[in-house]
């Protein structure tokens, strides 16, 4: 009997593999025959995607050549999607995205290099076709730009008396803020957000600083950092000393979404921002304008970071010629003038796209409009985002860094290296090409004697546990039934879990990383060398934490469920029900808005520290804490509670009967019978809820892992293992590095949830 | 005396569990209450705003007008449902099989299910997409059902199982010696006490399905109207609505009706004391 089950298993694991390698049929000899259809990927704007459609179908009509416009839901997702539908049969063959995205999908070999004439070039601002420039080549053609000037409110500020360098604007907003009486702040005369290196980049510039420098033939040079040289210790400084004047947000955890708020009550004189919220100041019946933003002391022009939005082409495409001439049909400044009248809806002028198109940026629809006209010009001078894929690596580290240079009070010079180092190790993890490492022979032998340890002690306990008596035969049939039965599920779990877990056991021995998306290798066990070597500083606490965490939540959640659903089951039917259908809310509702809800409540000037009168609740690292186990609590006891309450009927009454007799009070009862009784069913529920605790991302949309107090990169209070060890390995986008961390974390939590399983069952009960 | 002194006791021992409870509802309530005042909020441009200073409906209305709201919900409600149906009857048959039949391996296979749980999948979206690929599951809403299916019933069978093995055995044996075959033994005995745990795993699916993310934002790359609502949302965070609180929290509002409607009409299944007769033995 045991050698047909695992011959049963044998056979299910071959099925599976043998379903996953087959490849789909080629479609490019079928293909070849109908007339070449061509897939753009666009926007999620409607009224620009029927405008697309538009051209398309004159396109079609001049050429004979199809093209299918799709819709798509935002442009952030355009890269991992290309990736992952570059080759099959969904593939698009134009794609519109984000110039900064463009980095690892060249890198890879994604994306087709462009021949652009200087015909077209010279119809376009610089920045549309520099945006896609990399290693020499150009990617994609620019469409739109997102980007920021200085913003100012037209009641606080005359256009005459704009700065014109920002030595001005700095005294110019002195000058603007207006303090009550009682020293709170009236008026502002800018508003700045001393963390952010996004809008503020044009001053630090001016400064002296910069991110990534440029390299002899104009490419970024992702070695070269410049956020600890003395520019940029000067600008921290004369940050530090306007910190007291109020033209900086006070509250350490308050970013441009403050701002914006401020700016549309009408309290903030200039603000550097973009039009993403102007919507709203209208609305509020703010008049603002936007100009360019002020020089540098030196003169020269400042630039704001930009982002350029544009059509790039997939390199697998079966239709490269088709493509380049669609493209250039696009680029036509009468087709960019009818789809950016769109994209702004029209004469709504919404300022949702500004244009790179020359000839759309002087037409008289952009010219007539103050606004339009405003961003628009402020394009020909930007800096468009480093598009290499080092680029976002900043993310990770500047905010924090920042903080804890303005708020905590840390030597300048000191953070600034420290943030230098900690981008600079990150580029340089990013850029080595891993050797395949293979086991030395003492790991070999360890390996070995573990698991031949291993399966001594199971044999031992095995044979202890199971005395003759207990010898159940199994009947064929019914074991042939059963496991008919079951086929179709075993072969969803092979597919949907199986596979998946072999195939990210097969990937963390490779070298996938951002860098390298496709043609990874084999390196053996180099990411699980890079985990054992360098991966383990503060694991010991970190772990414990992790642990602590999902225990207390499960814990608490069950008893905490329980308690309650045996006190709706003692009350009126009818309230009850009104209770129950409450209390189901944090679990029916999705949780990623509720966990938001919660960080903007939990928020220094958020309602939980305006109603209850604490400050600042995820402040402090064990507040922080606390409040974070307190709100996963909120949201897993209703589940449990629901569990907990279609086990209570199941609980024979005379349990309760006979120990009421012997004197129990409810409360006995309750500790003595329910909850050992629910707990004994639900026991596998409850491990697997201390395994989505303990690989619990929601944490980090609620605290962000913070607050942070060790040095950059070290986890944060609340960091979980998974949550710190995969932002560890993301920020460089090593995927394979992930890929064997979460399977040294599946190991862990198995040892862990087949030792729970045991104990749990320890109970002789098992003939059921 | 003493009788009046026990209805007394009786009294403040209800009235402490009301409060309690009352108390447990607000703290429950409050961050829905914040979610509906956003929603009606005029101008919200961050979620640390305590209480928006102007109210309007137009938030609503622009769902209708403005986005896919209609679609979106009718794609969520559909796989939901078909999530809710497939799930049911898979977790239904494979609790029975694992709780009632005696067969070789039997308890080896239900450790064998909980420990691929352990495995975060959602973290291995690249080899979930594998075989997205390979079975040829892109940009159909039928694939979220089967693999939102799958997703559930591999949680809820732990449920299920627990529970099939508390209802007590000696009324299925009472069945057979009676005659009854194996499979009216299960629609007749076994189903209707299982209805408790059935709705349970019917509305877990069905919350499962309707909130899941990650999956359906890689299937589903095409189209914006085939999007389920979940995805949809989404876009009001980043996309042509810039951050659109308002927007998203009335998109949420409107979203958990069809979840609380379920709730709702399964209630009485849980509530129903449908052990209570078979129970005592």
């Amino acid at each position: 009997m045991r050698r047909r089950l695992s011959f049963l298993i044998c056979l299910m694991m071959t099925v599976c593999i043998w379903a996953c390698g087959v490849t789909p049929a080629r479609p490019s000899q079928i293909l070849a025959k109908e007339p070449p259809s061509l897939k753009v990927w666009f926007s999620q704007n409607d009224s620009e995607n029927k405008v697309l459609e538009q051209i398309a179908s004159r396109f079609t009509s001049e050429t004979g050549i199809p093209v299918e416009v799709v819709p798509r839901v935002n442009v952030f997702n355009a890269k991992n999607d290309l990736v992952n539908n570059a080759e099959t049969d969904a593939r698009p063959d134009i794609v519109f995205m984000q110039a900064p995205d463009i980095g690892e999908l060249v890198v890879s070999g994604y994306l087709l290099p462009l021949d652009i004439g200087d015909e077209t070039r010279s119809r376009y601002a610089d920045a549309a076709f520099e945006a896609f420039r990399y290693g020499g080549e150009i990617y994609g053609a620019g469409y739109s730009i997102e980007l920021y000037g200085l913003i100012y409110n037209k009641n606080l500020i005359s256009e005459d008396h704009l700065p014109e360098t920002w030595s001005e604007f700095f005294d110019r907003a002195e000058q603007l803020t207006l303090k009550n009486a009682d020293g709170t702040i009236a008026q502002y005369g800018a508003l700045l957000d001393c963390k952010d290196v996004w809008f503020n980049y044009p001053i630090i510039r001016n400064f002296g600083g910069y991110y990534y420098g440029v390299d002899r033939n104009g490419g970024y040079n992702p070695f070269d950092i410049g956020y600890n040289n003395e520019g940029m210790i000067q600008y921290c400084e004369f940050l530090k000393e306007k910190m007291r004047t109020g033209i900086i947000l006070r509250g350490q955890n308050q970013s441009q979404s403050e701002i914006s708020a401020e700016f549309m009550e009408g309290r903030v004189a200039m603000i550097i921002y973009g039009l993403w919220t102007a919507s709203y100041w209208q609305n509020a019946g703010i008049e603002y304008g936007i100009v360019g933003l002020p020089r540098r002391d030196d003169g020269t022009m400042s630039k704001p970071l930009a982002t350029v939005n544009g059509f790039v082409i997939n390199r697998f495409t079966f239709h490269r010629e088709e493509a380049l001439r669609f493209l250039a049909y696009i680029l036509r400044d009468d087709h960019q003038q009818m789809l950016i009248e769109a994209a702004n809806h029209h004469e709504r002028k919404t300022g949702l796209r500004t244009p790179v198109n020359l000839s759309v940026i002087n037409s008289a629809y952009v010219q007539s409009d103050e606004i339009l006209r405003g961003i628009s010009e402020i394009g020909f001078d930007c800096e468009p985002f480093p598009n290499i894929p080092e680029g976002t690596i900043w993310y990770n580290y500047t905010s924090p860094a920042l903080k804890s240079i303005f708020f905590d009070g840390v030597d300048t010079k000191t953070k600034l290296d420290e943030l230098s180092e900690s981008i600079r190790s990150d580029v340089q993890k990013m850029n080595i090409v891993p050797e395949p490492v293979s086991l030395p022979w003492y790991a070999w032998l360890i390996l070995g004697a573990t698991v031949v340890t291993a399966a001594w002690i199971y044999i031992l306990s095995r044979r202890k546990r199971r005395p003759v008596l207990y010898r159940l035969h199994y009947h064929r049939g019914e074991t042939m039934l059963a496991w008919g039965l079951l086929m179709p599920l075993l072969i969803l779990l092979g597919m949907f879990y199986l596979f998946p877990i072999l195939h990210n056991i097969y990937l963390s021995m490779t070298d996938f990383s951002g860098v390298n998306l496709k043609n990874y290798s084999f390196v053996g066990f180099y990411n699980y060398q890079q985990i054992f070597t360098d991966g383990l500083k503060g694991f010991a606490a970190l772990l414990a934490w992790t642990v602590l965490f999902a225990t207390l939540v499960v814990t608490i959640s069950f008893i905490f469920g329980t308690f309650i659903a045996v006190l709706l089951d003692k009350i009126d039917a009818r309230l009850a029900k009104i209770y129950r259908i409450i209390y189901i809310l944090p679990w029916v509702v999705p949780s990623v808005i509720i966990l938001l809800m919660w960080s903007g409540m939990l928020s220094d000037n958020g309602s939980i520290s305006k109603l209850l009168g604490i400050a600042d609740p995820l402040g402090q690292p064990w507040k922080a804490r606390f409040w974070t186990i307190l709100v996963m609590i909120w949201f897993s006891f209703p589940y449990y509670m629901i569990v907990a309450y279609s086990f209570l009927k199941a609980i024979p009454k005379d349990y309760y009967e006979a120990s009421s007799v012997d004197g129990a009070g409810p409360v006995r009862q309750f500790f003595s019978i329910t909850l050992p009784l629910v707990f004994r069913a639900v026991l596998p529920t409850l491990i697997m809820g201390f395994i989505m605790q303990f690989n619990q991302f929601g944490v980090y949309i609620l605290t962000g892992g913070g607050p942070f107090s060790g040095r950059l990169g070290e986890p944060g209070a609340t960091d979980l293992l998974i949550t710190h060890v995969f932002n560890l390995a993301f920020n460089s986008k090593r995927y394979a590095l992930a890929a064997a961390y979460s399977v040294v974390i599946f190991i862990f939590v198995s040892v862990f949830s087949v030792a729970a399983m045991r104990v749990g069952k320890a109970s002789p009960d098992r003939l059921g | 005396m003493e009788k009046t002194a026990q209805k007394k006791k009786k009294k403040a021992v209800s009235l402490i569990t009301h409060l309690f409870l009352i108390c447990l509802a607000v703290v429950v309530l409050l961050p829905f209450v914040y979610i509906v005042l956003i929603s009606f909020g005029r101008g919200v441009t961050s979620v640390s705003t305590v209480i928006p200073s102007s109210f309007t409906t137009r938030n609503y209305s622009q769902l209708f007008t403005e986005t896919k709201y209609l679609s979106w919900m009718g794609n969520s409600v559909l796989v939901a449902a078909g999530t809710m149906t497939v799930a049911v009857i898979i977790v239904f048959t494979s609790s029975y099989v694992l709780s009632r039949m005696r067969f070789c391996g039997r308890h080896k296979l239900f450790s064998g299910i909980l420990l691929l749980q352990v495995f975060p999948l959602v973290l291995s979206m690249v080899s979930l997409f594998k075989i997205f690929v390979a079975i040829g599951f892109l940009n159909k809403l039928s694939s979220l059902i089967i693999v939102n299916s799958v997703f559930s019933s591999a949680g809820l069978i732990l449920v299920a199982k627990g529970y099939f093995d508390a209802i007590p055995h000696s009324l299925d044996e009472a069945a057979k010696v009676d005659g009854a075959s194996r499979m009216t033994i299960l629609l007749r005995v076994i189903f209707p006490l299982a209805l408790p745990i059935l709705s349970f795993i019917a509305i877990q699916s069905f919350v499962i399905s309707y909130n899941e993310y990650a999956v359906a934002s890689a299937i589903m790359s095409e189209g914006v109207d085939t999007l389920p609502l979940a995805v949809g949302l989404q876009s009001m965070l980043h996309g042509q609505f810039g951050q659109n609180w308002s927007l998203y929290c009335a998109g949420a509002v409107l979203g958990s009706i069809p979840m609380i409607v379920l709730f709702y009409s399964l209630q009485k299944y849980f509530i129903g004391d449908l052990l209570a007769g078979g129970v005592k033995e």
